[in-house]
């Protein structure tokens, strides 16, 4: 049987938005949590880092929503976190539950690279499959051979291909420390924070001409993939290019999170609402 | 030459972004880059003195080959260093 870890995270006014739980303060959750199961059934993130040259860099991640859950609903959530190495190495991904005696809220997944440190105060370092050792410590229900296969390509085209284009927004952001982590570069569930963000300018640039927009900003978020192709680092600057398409019942907001120096594209983004009058399923 | 700093390497040049260096070559406005900004010796090159795999250099905008580091490069070019990744 896989290993959970299991505790209680007192509820503050800034895991929430007025409309719930605000996803960005759960990935934070779920990454604190993971490192919570790597120290007690593994290694800590700070003895893999500084003894094992290895790091991590996320690749994906998906925040799906249970149920609506307010600041007003429970003195404390319950986070239930679960790792496991997927690809024979090549990836370590966390499970996450919010959880509280209504049932549980949402459900979080965040899969990443290893990386191997080079040893230079930058932690700079190439993908590489776990080291034995730090293998060893994982039980054999918690390997799995075949890797994490992320949902956003997929999604995308077919919300491209299925679905009625509404609007097209822009957002500029630059990269500010208070976003970044250890190296310097962003924390990653700043991306959900940035898509959130050009999705609320997006609304309120084209929100005249469709008003049906506008249920995107009184209601909370039913799903949101991430796909990460390259981090930002600090004061990079970008630009959230943002779409709203009508899809199945549902508003799909697809970000593009751009760099302005490359023009790359360095992650990709689905925010998934239902429509105003459907119902989520 | 023009060298310009980007991202996590910034806190290693004191936070300049583009810093002017006189040399032949962009291997060796790297090494006068990091003889002026000592804390970026030991992040930007290896212990044979080799730049690190982890880098990646541009000249004028064109990605540069590890064996192309001796390119010829005078005041009028612009050479990028960025990290590619890096992980906490």
């Amino acid at each position: 049987m896989p290993r959970w870890c299991t505790y209680e995270v007192p509820v503050d006014s800034g895991l929430f938005s007025p409309v719930g739980l605000q996803p960005t303060a759960v990935f934070r959750l779920a990454f604190n949590g993971a490192g919570q199961w790597l120290g007690r059934n593994a290694i800590s993130h700070r003895r893999l880092v500084s003894e094992h040259k290895t790091g991590f860099v996320i690749w994906s991640a998906s925040f799906i929503s249970d149920r609506p859950v307010s600041f007003f609903d429970a003195d404390c959530l319950e986070m239930r976190v679960m790792g496991r190495v997927c690809g024979d190495g090549t990836q370590f991904a966390c499970e996450g539950q919010v959880r509280g005696s209504f049932g549980t809220a949402a459900h979080v997944q965040a899969t990443c690279v290893p990386l191997r440190l080079d040893g230079d105060a930058a932690l700079s370092g190439v993908p590489a499959r776990l080291c034995p050792e730090v293998m060893a410590s994982f039980l054999p229900d918690e390997i799995e051979a075949l890797p994490h296969r992320s949902p956003v390509p997929g999604l995308r085209a077919v919300v491209a291909r299925e679905g009625t284009l509404l609007a097209r927004h822009e957002t500029q952001f630059t990269i500010h420390r208070h976003q970044c982590e250890v190296a310097d570069q962003w924390f990653w569930p700043e991306a959900a924070s940035l898509a959130s963000g050009g999705r609320e300018d997006l609304i309120s640039a084209v929100a005249d001409s469709v008003p049906t927009l506008r249920h995107a900003l009184g209601t909370t978020v039913r799903r949101l993939d991430l796909l990460f192709n390259r981090p930002f680092f600090l004061f990079d600057q970008g630009v959230v290019v943002s779409t709203a398409h009508q899809w199945k019942g549902r508003l799909v907001f697809i970000h593009e999170l751009v760099g302005t120096e490359d023009d790359q594209a360095r992650a990709l983004a689905i925010e998934q609402f239902a429509a105003a009058g459907a119902s989520w399923n | 030459m023009k060298v310009q700093v980007n991202g996590a390497l910034l806190r290693f040049t004191d936070y300049r972004r583009v810093i002017t260096i006189a040399a032949p070559t962009v291997e060796a406005a790297l090494t006068a880059l990091a003889d002026q900004y000592q804390p970026l010796r030991k992040v930007l090159f290896d212990r044979e003195g080799k730049v690190r795999a982890t880098h990646r250099i541009f000249l004028n905008g064109a990605p540069l080959e590890r064996d192309e580091l001796g390119s010829p490069a005078g005041d009028a070019d612009s050479v990028d260093l960025l990290l590619a990744i890096s992980g906490g």
